[in-house]
């Protein structure tokens, strides 16, 4: 670890804001765990926790945009501090907008609870949602511990997400044909995974916030994905 | 207009006009100053920073032999302005110090009018043949350092009787009477308040479309504010040189980020 500040009150401030993100993380990973398991149990009351539960979430993400700007005016942050309050903004701004797909996983998941179930698809998103809840942990983990090596691998393995992003499009596709009136349900679960594989996007973003932070450099565009639009036809459904 | 900005803090297509190449200098049994090399850039401002002791105001006084007037200080190593060695001793080192101007932490002005404070430098240099050449100097020097304004209408009171920030200024008019080519700046804001700092900065901004400026300071925003390159002394080393945004974002050496993060004293 770095050196303490001359001004004590400096470190004091920097970890509180720090400490911030590390529960706004805890909420959303919890939400997002919530409300796959809603889904697949068909859990109406669990629903609507998550729904309510996401003011939480965004009146952290306030809180902590407040106190990276009182930071920047007070203490005016160069060099690794500087990096920091940047990096603490964008990864806020990253939770919260995973936060939103929680919520909106849960709203879909009161819809679907009216509806027929599509045999093995909602097992699918919740493994989907444990998969990219285990990448933002990890991602905030690598960023208290400023690992750059374990924020590498975890952009590198964004494409397990997209991979079974991919898998499920093709169930629901098939479901689609196999019977018209699966279409609602379908298309609902659709906008599920989307938003599923877009926190898995985030939980990115934050490792690419690691790197930042720690070296200065934010990474090219180069890391692999498995993200292309599918291209799946009915002939091969 | 942020491009513009962008464009005008570009400074790497500018010729350097001073070159130090292992500078080294001693106060006696004290090796104040490590084998430094750094190229001071033309028409860019250049600040030196780093904790005191750390080399840089003894560095920045080798750069007009200033040093030459301390008995104990001995340096060494090759200092050019404009590629002619400083050190050479058929150089005048009141001549060089014509060119290479210097404005120092405390306002100095002699106990004469302000006009006379100006026209000083001008008149032992030689530099006006007339009454009227002289007057044109100083108006220039005063509007040079953003004063003339306020002081046109009484040119012959003592310069001594100016605020503090304006008699900075009025140094600073002195400074630039003499038409140098660099300017030395050894902490010129530290007796100011905030306004008058923020006026001597923007003088500063605007002197550089025509000279080579060099700052030392102990504040680091005035360091970020001011200027395109910065330099961090650290136990009498260059520790690293580079553009200032850079400095500030990314430093390379971990001694440059303690210090400017407020981790070492």
């Amino acid at each position: 670890m770095k050196e303490p500040h001359i001004h004590t009150a400096f470190d004091r401030d920097l970890e509180a804001v720090q400490a911030h993100v590390l529960r706004m993380g805890g909420l959303v990973e919890q939400a997002l765990l919530d409300a796959a398991e809603a889904l697949e149990k068909r859990d109406e009351a669990l629903a609507q926790k998550v729904r309510t539960g996401d003011a939480a979430i965004d009146a952290l993400e306030q809180q902590i945009q407040s106190e990276c700007a009182r930071l920047l005016a007070l203490r005016a942050p160069t060099a690794g501090d500087l990096r920091m309050v940047l990096s603490v903004m964008r990864i806020a701004a990253a939770l919260e907008r995973a936060g939103d797909y929680a919520k909106n996983l849960a709203k879909r998941a009161l819809v679907l609870s009216n509806m027929a179930p599509l045999d093995g698809t909602t097992a699918t998103v919740q493994r989907m949602a444990r998969t990219v809840v285990l990448r933002l942990k990890e991602a905030l983990d690598a960023y208290i511990a400023q690992d750059v090596a374990v924020a590498a691998d975890i952009r590198d393995r964004d494409r397990e997400v997209d991979q079974m992003y991919n898998s499920l499009f093709r169930e629901l596709l098939t479901h689609m044909m196999e019977d018209p009136r699966n279409i609602s349900a379908a298309m609902h679960l659709h906008f599920i995974a989307k938003n599923i594989e877009r926190v898995g996007d985030h939980a990115t973003a934050i490792a690419e916030q690691v790197i930042y932070l720690a070296t200065g450099a934010v990474p090219g565009e180069e890391r692999p994905k498995a993200d292309i639009v599918p291209d799946v036809s009915a002939a091969e459904g | 207009m942020n491009d513009m900005r962008l464009v005008e803090r570009d400074v790497s297509n500018r010729q350097a006009k001073i070159e130090a190449r292992g500078v080294q200098v001693h106060y006696g049994e004290k090796h104040a100053l490590k084998d430094v090399d750094v190229a001071i850039l033309d028409r860019t401002v250049t600040a030196f920073i780093g904790p005191s002791g750390c080399g840089k105001s003894t560095f920045l006084r080798c750069l007009n032999r200033m040093n030459d007037t301390v008995a104990s200080a001995k340096v060494s190593g090759n200092i050019t302005l404009d590629g002619q060695d400083i050190y050479d001793p058929r150089i005048d080192p009141v001549q060089l110090r014509a060119k290479v101007g210097m404005v120092f932490q405390k306002p100095n002005p002699f106990p004469k009018s302000i006009y006379d404070n100006v026209a000083y430098g001008p008149k032992i240099h030689g530099l006006a043949r007339t009454k009227a050449e002289l007057d044109e100097i100083v108006e220039t020097s005063l509007k040079k350092a953003a004063l003339w304004n306020e002081v046109k209408d009484r040119l012959s009171a003592p310069g001594t009787g100016l605020s503090g920030g304006q008699q900075q200024r009025l140094c600073i008019a002195r400074a630039v009477a003499t038409a140098p080519e660099v300017l030395l700046m050894d902490e010129p804001c530290s007796a100011l308040d905030p306004i008058a700092t923020a006026q001597v900065e923007e003088l500063i901004d605007e002197l550089r479309t025509h000279f080579s400026v060099v700052i030392v300071t102990h504040s680091m925003q005035q360091a970020a504010r001011v200027s395109q390159k910065t330099a961090f002394f650290h136990l009498g080393s260059l520790v690293e040189y580079g553009e200032t945004g850079q400095i500030f974002t990314t430093p390379q050496d971990p001694r440059t980020e303690a210090y400017i993060t407020g981790r070492i004293g």
